[in-house]
């Protein structure tokens, strides 16, 4: 996965992550975004259920 | 001899290349990327006081779950931050649709280029050893952003769901403020290059516009249960710790300086302003000395002026933070004493406005609105009448600061405050996603929502507040 064709650090001269170059970034922001939705997802459905628990 | 001579001609000329040359470049580059580094780990102490004074300021059954909703607007506003709001900032300087501006750092296209987490841009989101800035260009935006998000946290306290929270703090601080930072605190945004606006440290596009949206929020979540009586009165409820609450608000203070430390631009390099001076965000020149001299003289003005009428902790601390706020616009160019002044105007009208507010029947439980809100607009519009004529970019034929610039300023800032707020909040109202079941909210959210407790030896006999 290193992102230049030799493996040396004396050729980096730019981006130097993981995947750089790669549909990577990509898909790993995309999947970031996703996780953040589904957390909210789930933290709502678990708070109301939790919240019923409270009423008169 | 003469070859000792020649030998040391040499030394000399090779120490005097290193040090006006390569090595002089790249001592200033490390200077300027460990400057906006250190403005975050500052602006972070921001963050441990938001969460000491909102802990502070709530009961004892609401302690916890106070500190998780802030944590989690902190955790929440980095991520999206980085997915959409760093991309908003350099997208709309010049508005809609989002046209490239004459500095040529501003337009969707060149958004596209350097603040998308995929494609090419990638290289500007991520390590990269030929950029030294956008990292910690990034980082000092998304603690601003963070800031706004938690300046609305306080407000909301002990009634709001913590879903329904994080929505309204990601639109508040990855969208509503970003777009009035693009508007007004870019040398493309048109607010700056049509109108004049000068808010060198945010009073309106952070703190009125964060001010603002949180009274949004609160008319659709409504007051916690038992602040107001039938007639309308209102009654105290009282946070279950005022020092700590009067610490994190000191806190809050420490970390301004980070803040208002990022606000500034270092000089020498390829993006600086200037090769030899620091500059504001819009290329005016400034110095970290009159930072020190305004901050300074604006903490102490807020507090002088507030302990007139109040002699409480809460207030005066409040007052600090108002007398940073109502100077923050022109922290660049007011003389200390007057910034005092202004500052300590800012402090004896803070209280008098929060009332003003309550008996309208908003609760606003740490006076944000006010603090945040009102004296920022106080602030911007201060500048309008002090700072007119000023240019507001170092560019010839700059437009000046004037009051009428100023004023369309705050109604703009108010506007991209208010709105989003409360439309964002009716929203998740009608989806009953805004505020806590009634059962829950007199039980208590610690119970509802965090499976710990505050001060577990403490029991249940803790006093209780006539709200309760």
């Amino acid at each position: 996965m290193f992102p230049y064709s030799e493996a040396s650090w004396s050729v980096v001269d730019g981006a130097m992550f993981i995947g750089w170059g790669t549909s990577l970034p990509g898909i790993t922001t995309v999947l970031a975004m996703i996780a953040c939705v589904v957390v909210l997802v789930i933290g709502q459905r678990s708070e109301s259920a939790k919240a019923k628990t409270f009423d008169k | 001899m003469e070859d000792q001579i020649a030998e040391l001609v040499a030394k000399v000329a090779a120490l005097e290349a290193a040090g006006s040359g390569a090595g002089a470049k790249v001592t200033n580059t490390m200077f300027a990327e460990t400057y906006y580094y250190l403005t975050i780990p500052l602006m972070i102490i921001i963050h441990a006081g938001f969460l000491a004074y909102e802990m502070g300021a709530s009961r004892l059954k609401n302690v916890l779950s106070s500190g998780v909703k802030n944590i989690l607007a902190f955790a929440f506003m980095i991520p999206t931050f980085y997915f959409f709001g760093w991309w908003v900032y350099f997208g709309f300087p010049t508005g809609i649709p989002g046209a490239a501006g004459p500095m040529g750092i501003s337009g969707v296209e060149y958004a596209n280029s350097i603040a998308w987490g995929w494609g090419e841009s990638a290289q500007y989101m991520g390590p990269n050893i030929a950029d030294n800035i956008s990292g910690v260009f990034f980082g000092a935006f998304a603690l601003f952003a963070c800031t706004t998000a938690s300046i609305m946290s306080g407000a909301v306290i002990e009634r709001i769901q913590t879903v329904g929270f994080i929505i309204l703090a990601v639109v508040l601080g990855s969208f509503a403020w970003v777009v009035a930072a693009a508007w007004g605190w870019h040398a493309d945004g048109w607010m700056v290059t049509k109108w004049g606006v000068h808010d060198f440290g945010a009073a309106g596009l952070v703190h009125a516009v964060a001010g603002f949206f949180a009274l949004g929020v609160l008319i659709n979540l409504g007051p916690r249960i038992g602040k107001f009586n039938a007639d309308g009165s209102a009654n105290h409820i009282p946070g279950h710790n005022m020092p700590l609450t009067v610490v994190g608000l000191m806190l809050i203070i420490v970390g301004f300086w980070g803040f208002l430390m990022a606000c500034v631009v270092p000089p020498g390099e390829a993006w600086s302003w200037f090769p030899d001076k620091f500059a504001t965000i819009y290329g005016t020149p400034i110095t970290l000395g009159s930072l020190s001299f305004n901050i300074l003289m604006g903490v102490a003005g807020g507090i002088i002026g507030t302990w007139l009428f109040t002699r409480d902790p809460f207030w005066m601390m409040s007052g600090a933070l108002a007398g940073i706020i109502s100077t923050a616009s022109g922290l660049d160019i007011y003389f200390p004493a007057h910034a005092f002044l202004i500052a300590m105007s800012a402090g004896l009208i803070l209280k008098p406005c929060a009332d003003w507010l309550e008996r309208r029947g908003i609760d606003d439980a740490v006076g944000a609105v006010t603090v945040h809100g009102t004296i920022g607009l106080y602030g911007v519009v201060m500048l309008g009448i002090w700072g007119a004529g000023y240019p507001s970019l170092a560019i010839d034929n700059a437009p000046t600061v004037s009051l009428m610039g100023q004023i369309g300023g705050a109604v703009v800032f108010f506007l991209l405050g208010f709105v989003p707020g409360y439309v964002v909040s009716y929203i998740l109202k009608m989806f009953g996603m805004l505020r806590i079941r009634e059962g829950a909210e007199l039980a208590g959210m610690d119970l509802v929502k965090v499976p710990a407790a505050g001060y577990p030896e403490w029991g249940t006999d803790a006093p209780v507040t006539p709200a309760e």
